[in-house]
């Protein structure tokens, strides 16, 4: 009898080592690893979101919101705990139209105990899902985008990834300030998600809000510059046509509007056929905007002295450049004319006799010219580089006097707006200070924020960054382009009083040919069009400058009769809307 | 030897002090501590009552506890309030806030019967098939039938087989027939498994087919005792009975105070558990002289053994889940209640170690029963 109760002595020794070892090897050996999971299983980490912030756009005065928020929610389940069935028959009644999942995927593993089974849930719909009381469904609030001028400026604004990050546009290059800083809540919760006081290491940083942004953006003017724009793509019936333009202060740099059509529609952005439906052209692209820029040759040629609007040169229809034989667009105006002409019919042959006397030396390009020239474009117009906009803009390219052989020919053709790529923003700007007096603007987009209710305007000063060219010789300039018009002026479609000036650019495009080269385009073939002008009333400085931009790969617009047009609506509409009045 | 026990008892109090400032809900609080005073109070009453009294009872002690199995399974055949039903089995009496469990009752009835059975037939050399055998082969399988596959309670079931298994391998029969009794559980006991989808779930948990309620128990059970460390997170802070670890103030208690205490205090209450059990042992060898109350005492060693082991191992993954709780921690009144009366009829024994023939002395004495307790301490040592 005693061998038995030493048995049971002995089964009793060996079941507590047993415990005891167990109890080593799982709270000392391997407390790090169930620390661990305790850890994942305990630890609340909630992101406090921050509300991003709204953006203005201005009605006159009047900051009103183009972009704001929508309170939505996710709708979340966990598969070990839902009644299948009732979640999938409550969710699908109530918020249908938002169900992102596969019912059949969600209760597949049911270890996974979350699932988000519809996003973007409004208010009312997830408060009637929350109204069923449903066991193992819970929803998580966050934001969505709204757009209460639909497709207003979609180029323009961007639009928010589901991450919530701005991209594109002002929602990309204001990200930062639109977007605030999210706060952090790290607690341990009991197993309904309730932050508990246990422990020392909880943290709580509150999120702060981002910015209201106010946008210079007319929302009128704007709305007035996409339906021109529109219409007349609508007219051109082509789908690779595509058209772009800019409205600016040229006395403060201040931008009105700026259109990229086709829009797209933010609240659906992944709609779009092809990402660069989102590019803002009108800051992002470069492109050889052609003779527009015989104003800046012009300019330069009078800023310096070496010309006036009455120098004449002799036009034979064509001049020739390095043996290479340049043609005018229009054929003709031959003999001994003034520059004043040579600008109104857009002659190449006089944008190239200016680089020539820029030089000093009325037969030849040389170098001291072309040095000149690049000095204006580059450093005075600000072309190849970027004009300091708050968005993300494109450089551009101007080639420098050194940068390679047989510069003269490309020299020549920088003149009429061909070899030389800017944006239309850098081109607007520039075209600002020829006819303001001179003075170059950064442009801006930014009007101010608001607090609240409260519009607090930009505080930073309208100055200008530099003098492009001198008083005088931009009151010549707006003369010169001024007269450009003079045959509009006697149609009646420029009305007595007013102070309007432009000037047209087709711009051949470096295309694939079909043997397989790259080269310019036939001037008759694939062409960009261009038209830059301002308007005002007669002895008043101008109050806008308008830049639009039509193109479309393989399509020939020209500056004359498809951007002309557009620019005539637009100065009107300007006109009227800023009531200008017209001189007396 | 009452140390041991009110030691484990003692931390349970602390324990759901701190639950109950936590969750602001007295109720439990209150219940466990009417649990306790009335364990207390049944401890010592089954230490004073002289068992030579009831001794005559025992079969109808038995007799009674079985009755309250099969009317808390007619209960529940009938769909009565009374009899509480979760988790697959009807293991409650039910009258408005208390509630009993007749599973404990038919422990201490068995232990009582079978110990008794057993000592008589040996001291008149009877230990055969039909006078031994049979009345102990029914009464057990009667016991088990009604925990087992009435209540569904394999837990119990585990504890009372322990009990029976126990009670027989003391009684003297020989090792042989032992091994057979033995054997014939096992091919049993296999069979009650694989005829089961829920305790073959069980087994599955185990080998580590998870994605059940049990593993997801057993997994947080780990969490608990893993995450106390060496010295524990301190009483009140654990986080897994906040909500992740069910059942975490009943069957699961071991795992909270390993979160809380750690690896030194589980280790302490480990090793209480064991010298109780030891003690117990050492109380039942020295009563050479009276099989019956050597046999009792033997089968409360069994019935706290077999619980304490069943608990701790399943909790801390070396078996499978039972669902059995943790003797004199475990929130649940009735186990609580019948754990002390069975203890303190083994203290009460524990008094006649060494007075063989002075049985019928009072012992009422409060200074006796101190001086005595000294007694076995030094006796031990």
């Amino acid at each position: 009898m005693n061998k038995r109760f030493g048995f049971l002595r002995i089964l009793l020794v060996l079941i507590t080592i047993t415990i005891g070892t167990r109890l080593f090897f799982v709270q000392i050996i391997e407390h790090d690893e169930w620390a661990k999971k305790a850890e994942a299983q305990h630890s609340l980490e909630n992101t406090l979101l921050a509300k991003r912030g709204n953006i203005y756009m201005m009605d006159g005065d009047e900051p009103v919101e183009a972009v704001m928020n929508e309170t939505v929610y996710t709708v979340i389940v966990d598969p070990m705990i839902v009644n299948k069935e009732e979640v999938k028959k409550t969710v699908t009644e109530y918020a249908g139209d938002f169900v992102t999942a596969n019912w059949d995927d969600v209760f597949v593993d049911k270890k996974l105990r979350y699932f988000v089974v519809a996003r973007n849930v409004p208010r009312t719909n997830a408060k009637k899902i929350e109204e069923a009381g449903l066991v193992g469904v819970w929803m998580q609030q966050g934001t969505k985008r709204v757009y209460p001028e639909g497709e207003l400026a979609s180029g323009l604004l961007g639009f928010v990834n589901s991450d919530g990050e701005g991209q594109y546009g002002v929602e990309g290059a204001f990200n930062e300030q639109l977007a605030g800083k999210n706060g952090l809540l790290r607690a341990v919760k009991d197993i309904n998600g309730i932050a508990l006081s246990i422990g020392d290491e909880n943290v709580l940083i509150p999120a702060e809000d981002g910015e209201n942004v106010v946008l210079s953006i007319d929302k009128n003017v704007q709305f007035f510059v996409e339906k021109t724009l529109a219409e007349k793509l609508a007219a051109v019936n082509y789908d690779k046509a595509r058209a772009s333009a800019i409205v600016i202060d040229p006395n403060s740099g201040k931008i009105l509007a700026v259109a990229n059509l086709p829009n797209y529609d933010p609240a659906n952005y992944g709609m779009v056929k092809d990402a660069t439906d989102y590019v803002n052209y009108a800051f992002e692209e470069a492109y050889e905007p052609a003779s527009v820029c015989k104003t800046f040759t012009f300019a330069t040629a009078i800023d310096t002295g070496a010309m006036t609007p009455d120098t004449t040169y002799v036009n034979y229809g064509y001049t020739t450049v390095d043996d290479t034989i340049i043609r005018n667009a229009y054929e003709g105006m031959l003999g001994n004319i003034t520059m004043r002409i040579a600008l109104n019919y857009s002659l190449n042959s006089g944008s190239t006799q200016a680089l020539r006397l820029i030089g000093g030396d009325p037969n030849n390009i040389n170098s001291a010219g072309m040095e000149t020239l690049y000095k204006y474009y580059h450093d005075n117009f600000g072309f190849g580089q970027v004009t300091g906009v708050e968005l993300s803009e494109t450089n551009g390219y101007v080639p420098a006097p050194d940068s390679g052989y047989a510069m003269e020919l490309t020299y020549a053709n920088m003149t009429f707006g061909q070899g030389v790529s800017i944006s239309l923003i850098q081109l607007a700007s520039a075209f600002s200070s020829l006819i303001n007096g001179g003075k170059y603007y950064t442009p801006t987009i930014l009007a101010g924020k608001m607090n609240g209710d409260v519009f607090e305007k930009s505080e930073s000063e309208v100055a200008p960054v530099r003098q492009t060219i001198s008083e005088e010789a931009s009151a010549t300039m707006r003369d010169m382009i001024y007269g450009t018009r003079t045959v509009r002026r006697l149609y009646g479609i420029d009305k007595p009083g007013y102070y309007i000036g432009g000037k047209t650019g087709t711009g051949q495009v470096v295309i694939q040919r079909p043997d397989g080269t790259w080269g310019y385009s036939e001037p008759t073939g694939e062409t960009t069009a261009t038209y830059i002008g301002f308007g005002g009333a007669e002895g008043e400085l101008p109050e806008y400058v308008i830049a639009v931009r039509i193109w479309g790969e393989g399509y020939h617009f020209d500056g004359g009769d498809d951007a002309l047009p557009m620019f005539d609506k637009i100065s009107s509409f300007m006109l009227d809307y800023l009531k200008i009045k017209p001189k007396e | 030897m009452v140390i041991y026990a009110i030691g484990p008892m003692t931390a349970n109090y602390i324990n759901v002090a701190y639950g109950t400032e936590r969750y602001g809900t007295s109720d439990f609080f209150i219940h466990q501590l009417i649990s306790v005073v009335l364990s207390l109070f049944v401890l010592f009453a089954a230490f004073k009552l002289p068992y030579d009294k009831i001794r005559k009872f025992a079969k109808w002690i038995m007799l009674a506890s079985l009755l309250t199995g099969v009317a808390l399974a007619f209960l529940a055949l009938i769909g009565s309030s009374v009899a509480n039903c979760a988790g697959g089995g009807c293991r409650w009496f039910r009258f408005g806030s208390l509630s009993f469990q007749p599973a404990e009752f038919i422990k201490l009835g068995v232990v009582l019967y079978l110990s008794q059975l057993a000592a008589k037939c040996k001291n008149e050399n009877k230990l055969t098939m039909s006078d031994f055998g049979l009345p102990f082969g029914v009464v057990s399988l009667l016991a088990l039938f009604l925990v087992v596959v009435l209540q569904n309670d394999l837990g119990s079931g585990v504890s009372l087989l322990a009990i029976i298994l126990a009670i027989l391998f003391m009684s003297g029969i020989s090792i042989k027939s032992f091994l057979m009794v033995l054997v014939a559980v096992l091919i049993v006991g296999v069979l009650a498994i694989v005829t089961s989808s829920h305790r073959m779930e069980r087994i599955m948990t185990f080998f580590g087919e998870g994605g059940s309620d049990e593993s997801y128990q057993i997994e947080n059970a780990m969490i608990a005792i893993g995450t106390g460390g060496l010295f524990g997170a301190g009483i009140g802070n654990s986080l897994q009975a906040t909500g992740y670890l069910p059942e975490s103030i009943n069957d699961a208690i071991f795992a909270v105070m390993g979160e809380t205490v750690g690896f030194v205090g589980l280790l302490a209450i480990v090793l209480c558990f064991m010298f109780l059990l030891s003690r117990l042992l050492k109380v039942s060898e020295r009563m050479e002289g009276d099989t019956e109350y050597q046999l009792i005492v033997v089968g409360i060693f069994a019935w706290v053994g077999s619980q304490v082991a069943t608990n701790i191992m399943a909790m801390t993954g070396l078996i499978p889940l039972t669902g059995v709780t943790l003797p004199f921690l475990s929130y649940g009144g009735t186990s609580m209640l019948f754990t002390a009366a069975a203890l303190g009829l083994c203290l009460q024994i524990s008094c006649y170690t060494g007075r063989e023939g002075k049985h019928n002395e009072s012992i009422s004495s409060g200074r006796r029963f101190r001086g005595t307790h000294h007694a076995s301490r030094s006796g031990r040592s």
